[in-house]
């Protein structure tokens, strides 16, 4: 057998790609989330001066490549801030950011998409702002948001690809090895498609579920 | 009793309302008269606290609504049903009414749900308690909202034209379950156009005129000749209702 050859131990090589790819698109993918919703928040309530500074940082991460974002912050923040950063809190970083940016954007039409009627009603009922958000605003806004969410995170699973680029081992990377060993591009970079391929499609099927899930118990129809 | 002292209030440059003064006591029901754009519905707005006041004072059993305290008192003894139902549309018919007994009055689940469904089985809607809004008629949504109303047991129930959203039919149930009311003493702040109704319910009858509380007389003295029928513009909207 020569050096070049695939071997069987190039399976486990792969799932461990595969392994860094999910855990750092379920990391990013939470704290993403979790920013998003919290930005949402914050600008529904108009708290005081955060509504400019909200817009414009999550239209700089939307409308610049993530790519350079990475760089940015792989690069340019260590540098600047004399600070040390490893690749792979580089990529949490910027992953979470970009995907806290998108969401926010889902969060907040979710929210908006809301009667100002309902939340009158609420009010003159007495409840309080935290009631209103976590028993009107809150499961209207995630019925309406669960679809679009899911086509944005599909799409952030593959932007991890990325991160292969500064040395994260991610599924790209061990795609990268591979190749480099074996030189039959065209069969990696197939099977790499596929794994991702795969994994994507795995991820919209789920969420199509929770989606439909989701939108039988909220039988109101209204959206 | 709800006191309303030389309310103002203006949206930008418009005065919508002139130092209005009311008075509601317990047991009465007061109807607001006027023409569309008059003012009716932002008095309500400022009563149950949904418009802040640019000038003058409303109190209701004493509580200051310009307060947040007092805000929070005045809505526990008030409650208001809506032209356009307002209600939570992801909520079945039963949660709609529970809804705030639970969150605000603290009120045991299961207690809540009994005097929902208590409350639904009075207005006719007793197998409808697992509905959702879009499955209701306007008219059965509307008799929801008062169920949501009648369920934290308000002292003032505040009523903003809740019946012309709806047909004349669904309008005739809401009437009724409105009359029942009246007469057991609930006491009603009552926007209306259904000026019939109004006379037969109403203690008394205020009219706004471009934000200005003109009138306020008992109820058969607004329609005698020489109390409010004496006063032209009076003559004019009722006798415009009467052909609409
Ligand atoms: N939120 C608002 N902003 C600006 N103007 C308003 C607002 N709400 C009501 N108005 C104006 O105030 C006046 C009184 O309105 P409203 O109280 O709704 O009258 P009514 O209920 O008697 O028809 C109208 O001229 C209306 O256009
Ligand atoms: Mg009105």
């Amino acid at each position: 057998m020569r050096y070049a050859d695939f071997t069987p131990y190039d399976i486990v090589l792969l799932l461990q790609g595969l392994g860094v790819t999910l855990a750092l698109f379920v990391g990013t993918t939470l704290i993403g989330l979790a920013i998003g919703l919290l930005l949402a928040v914050v600008h529904h309530y108009r708290v005081p001066g955060c509504r400019p500074v909200i817009v414009l940082v999550t239209e700089a991460l939307k409308n610049s490549p993530v790519l350079v974002q990475l760089f940015l912050v792989f690069f340019g923040i260590p540098a600047f801030l004399h600070i040390r950063m490893t690749p792979v809190e580089a990529a949490t970083l910027t992953l979470s950011l970009n995907t806290a940016a998108f969401a926010f954007v889902v969060f907040r039409s979710g929210i908006e998409s809301i009667d100002r009627d309902q939340i009158e009603a609420a009010q003159v009922f007495g409840l309080t702002r935290s009631q209103i958000l976590r028993l009107v605003i809150a499961p209207q806004a995630a019925a309406f948001s669960v679809g679009p969410l899911i086509g944005i995170l599909v799409n952030q699973l593959q932007v991890t690809s990325l991160i292969s680029v500064i040395g994260v081992f991610d599924l790209t990377k061990i795609g990268n090895i591979l190749n480099l060993r074996t030189l039959q591009p065209f069969i990696v970079w197939a099977v790499i498609g596929l794994i991702y391929y795969l994994a994507a499609k795995t991820l919209a099927h789920a969420g199509g579920r929770i989606e439909a899930a989701l939108r039988k118990s909220v039988k109101w129809g209204g959206i | 009793m709800i006191v309303a002292e030389n309310v103002e209030k203006r949206f930008g440059d418009a005065l919508v309302l002139k130092r209005v003064n009311l008075r509601v006591e317990p047991g009465e029901v007061v109807t607001i008269l006027g023409a569309s754009g008059s003012g009716k519905s932002t008095l309500i707005r400022c009563i149950n606290g949904l418009e802040t006041l640019s000038g003058g004072k409303i109190t209701v059993d004493g509580h200051d609504v310009s307060t947040k305290a007092g805000l929070v008192a005045a809505r526990r003894a008030s409650a208001t049903v809506f032209q356009l139902f307002n209600l939570y549309p992801h909520m079945t018919a039963l949660r709609n009414i529970t809804l705030a007994p639970i969150e605000v009055l603290k009120l045991p689940k299961a207690e809540a749900e009994a005097r929902a469904r208590a409350l639904l089985d009075k207005v006719g809607l007793g197998a409808h308690a697992d509905a959702y809004p879009q499955q209701l008629s306007g008219g059965q949504r509307q008799r929801v909202g008062i169920c949501r109303a009648l369920a934290m047991q308000p002292r003032y129930l505040l009523l903003d034209e809740v019946t012309s959203a709806l047909d004349p039919e669904m309008t005739g149930d809401v009437l009724r379950i409105l009359a029942e009311l009246a007469a057991d003493g609930t006491t009603m702040v009552f926007v209306t156009h259904e000026i019939e109704f109004a006379r037969h319910i109403s203690s008394r009858i205020v009219f706004l005129e471009q934000g200005e509380l003109i009138v306020d007389l008992p109820t058969a003295q607004f329609f005698a000749e020489d109390g409010g029928l004496a006063v032209r513009r009076i003559r004019q909207f009722l006798s415009k209702m009467k052909k609409d």
